[in-house]
């Protein structure tokens, strides 16, 4: 550790990749949600799913960066599964039904990591040139992290290119405002919500095994995610992708502050919060729905 | 269509047998300590009235207002810490006024979140739910000093239940407990219910059907769903004060996520919106946990299952499946 400058450098760092994490969970939630008007509760055990997946693959000798591929591609085949036997069912079915539904998805999905992996802490372990440190400000900084968020910044960058210039990208977000008239051009709405439940799914996978090698995998990981990726998107606007970005920055960098000064009472911090934003605009900073 | 049409004795005029059927049940539950002498089954039964109530109060407000709660849980657990640390610190003996203090500080606690959530409205609420939950769960964790943290909440004393200087017995007694929680459980039953059926109750239901609409012939919308709210956290309050007297110790786990779940599959198993079906799915619940827990570690992979099928299939819970049948036969 350096001097003051040196932690305020470390936790700023540190605040940009918990957000980065946040970001891409809450994105998963949000291209769901947008496009199906779907809330998966079952989101969170999606990303323990990818972490936990991410930790086999590395510990029967595969490189990190091809479990960094795989373990996002098995979480999307899981998504599909799900989406084809208990979501697609239950589509004109009112919003309550399908909450509580991805709720029981939750624990089902939850027993299951405890079942197959048990309830020890898992550590992903880094090929060796990612273990070091490297020196910026007069802090010694874990490459791995610096990694972690170009890894994330790329993931977002292509996002984006995907959903603005490839034709999926277009009908995707065109179904997002009228999906009436996208179906009306010819185009199957069954496909494009599997699509964003799968695209959703991998986003889920990619964020846990970015997040794997960050913290101890264990089994309550999925939960304590899905209730910080929550709050980011009601705060960010619900659908909203760009307030999701805006809400993933300000409730990465309140947690880690908080966690530097008062450990223990960190999340009542971001709890009270996020209860003061809402209280004054009670559809997030964006607004709900602004898929862009 | 439903193909399930072999329940019998749903018709029309079945009033007075109704009347009876209640009056019959609360005898029997009432008489059952002093047939059966098996503490095991008076204690299953009490347990079950009081998350019957919670269940009740998560009607009130999934049922009748639309609006839904993750973690109702939470509001159980504040009150049976609160009455628990009056009764440990304050004053030992007197009872009433622990549990008027832990309604009171619950609706404390409550009108804040409730007035954030209201705002936010649909499924932002539910969301929000939660995330306050796991605030509260956190703090009763995380805060060692006051709530004991991870041991919970102990060396409670058993104070004497007494009503205008006559003693009805000892809280440490489970018959007695029994039979407090039975009257309590009773009374709040049917208030709830007069409530639910009063104007008040109908309001809720229309903001439920279309809060829009609603708000167009004049209705405060805002102001009725906090009132709901309200409703819903002070029942669930009352079952808190009932759940400490009743067991003597509260822990963290009582307010986790994973209890909350257990109280909404419990509506669920009875069907919304009708009062006492939440005490049927309660009792179901309570009594197939008891059974299953001690069978498999895993039960989590279960209670998930379980509650897919129950939205997948039988949506309206078991009550629900004889409402369905009595509109198909008036077609």
């Amino acid at each position: 550790m350096g001097g003051s400058l040196g932690i305020i450098v470390d936790i700023t760092l540190n605040s940009l990749v918990l957000s980065g994490v946040f970001l891409i969970v809450a994105i998963g939630l949000n291209i769901i949600y947008g496009l199906s008007r779907i809330m998966n509760m079952g989101h969170g055990a999606l990303y323990a799913v990818g972490a936990y997946t991410g930790y086999t693959l590395v510990a029967t000798g595969l490189n990190y960066f091809a479990a960094l591929i795989i373990a996002p591609i098995i979480v999307g085949a899981v998504g599909l599964l799900i989406e084809r036997t208990i979501i697609a069912p239950m589509r004109k079915r009112s919003m309550v039904y399908t909450l509580i539904l991805t709720y029981g998805l939750m624990f089902f999905l939850d027993g299951m990591i405890k079942y197959v992996w048990g309830n020890k802490p898992c550590f992903i372990d880094l090929p060796a040139f990612l273990q070091g440190t490297i020196s910026i400000l007069g802090t010694q900084y874990p490459v791995f992290r610096l990694a972690t968020l170009f890894i994330i910044a790329a993931i977002m960058g292509g996002l984006m290119l995907f959903l603005n210039k490839t034709r999926i990208g277009i009908i995707l977000r065109a179904s997002s405002t009228i999906p009436e008239m996208v179906s009306c051009l010819g185009i199957n709405m069954n496909y494009v919500h599997m699509g964003a439940f799968v695209l959703g799914s991998v986003m889920a996978g990619v964020a846990g095994i970015i997040a794997g090698p960050l913290t101890t995998i264990d089994p309550l990981m999925g939960g304590e995610m899905l209730i910080s990726s929550f709050v980011v998107i009601v705060i960010g606007g619900l659908g909203s992708l760009r307030g999701a970005v805006i809400a993933a920055l300000l409730i990465g960098f309140v947690q880690t502050f908080a966690e530097f000064f008062i450990t223990d009472l960190a999340m009542v911090i971001v709890y009270i919060l996020m209860a003061i934003i809402l209280a004054f605009m009670p559809r997030g900073i964006l607004g709900e729905g602004k898929f862009e | 269509m439903n193909n399930t049409t072999t329940i019998p004795g749903i018709q029309k005029g079945y009033y007075p047998l109704k009347i009876l059927i209640i009056i019959l049940l609360l005898l029997g539950l009432g008489l059952f300590p002093f047939i059966s002498g098996n503490r095991f089954y008076i204690s299953l039964i009490t347990e079950m009235m009081i998350y019957g109530l919670l269940a009740m109060s998560l009607d009130v407000l999934l049922g009748y207002t639309g609006a839904l709660s993750f973690m109702h849980n939470a509001y159980l657990g504040i009150s049976a810490y609160v009455v628990g640390l009056f009764l440990i610190h304050i004053s030992p003996t007197s009872l009433w006024l622990a549990c008027f203090t832990g309604i009171i500080f619950t609706s404390l606690v409550a009108l804040p979140v409730g007035w954030v959530q209201v705002r936010t409205g649909g499924l932002a609420f539910a969301l929000l739910t939660l995330a306050f939950g796991m605030m509260f769960h956190t703090i009763v964790w995380k805060w060692y000093g006051v709530t004991g943290g991870d041991d919970g909440l102990m060396g409670m004393p058993n104070p004497d239940i007494s009503l205008f200087g006559w003693n009805l017995g000892n809280t440490g007694n489970p018959v007695t407990i029994y039979l407090f929680t039975l009257i309590i459980v009773t009374i709040c039953f049917f208030l709830t219910r007069r409530i639910i059926n009063s104007p008040f109750g109908a309001v809720l239901e229309a903001i439920r059907e279309n809060e829009d609409r609603a708000s167009f012939v004049g209705i405060n919308v805002r102001m009725y769903k906090l009132l709901g709210w309200m409703l819903a956290c002070i029942l669930a309050s009352i079952a808190g004060a009932l759940f400490i007297l009743y067991k003597g110790y509260i822990g963290p786990s009582t307010m986790s996520a994973f209890a909350g779940a257990g109280v909404l599959m419990m509506v669920l198993l009875g069907g919304l919106g009708s009062l006492w079906g939440a005490f049927v799915g309660a009792a179901m619940f309570i009594y197939i946990q008891d059974y299953i827990s001690t069978m498999s570690e895993h039960w989590e992979i279960y209670l998930g299952l379980v509650v897919i099928f129950l939205v997948l299939f039988l949506p309206t819970g078991f009550v629900g499946l004889g409402e369905h049948l009595k509109r198909f036969r008036k077609g």
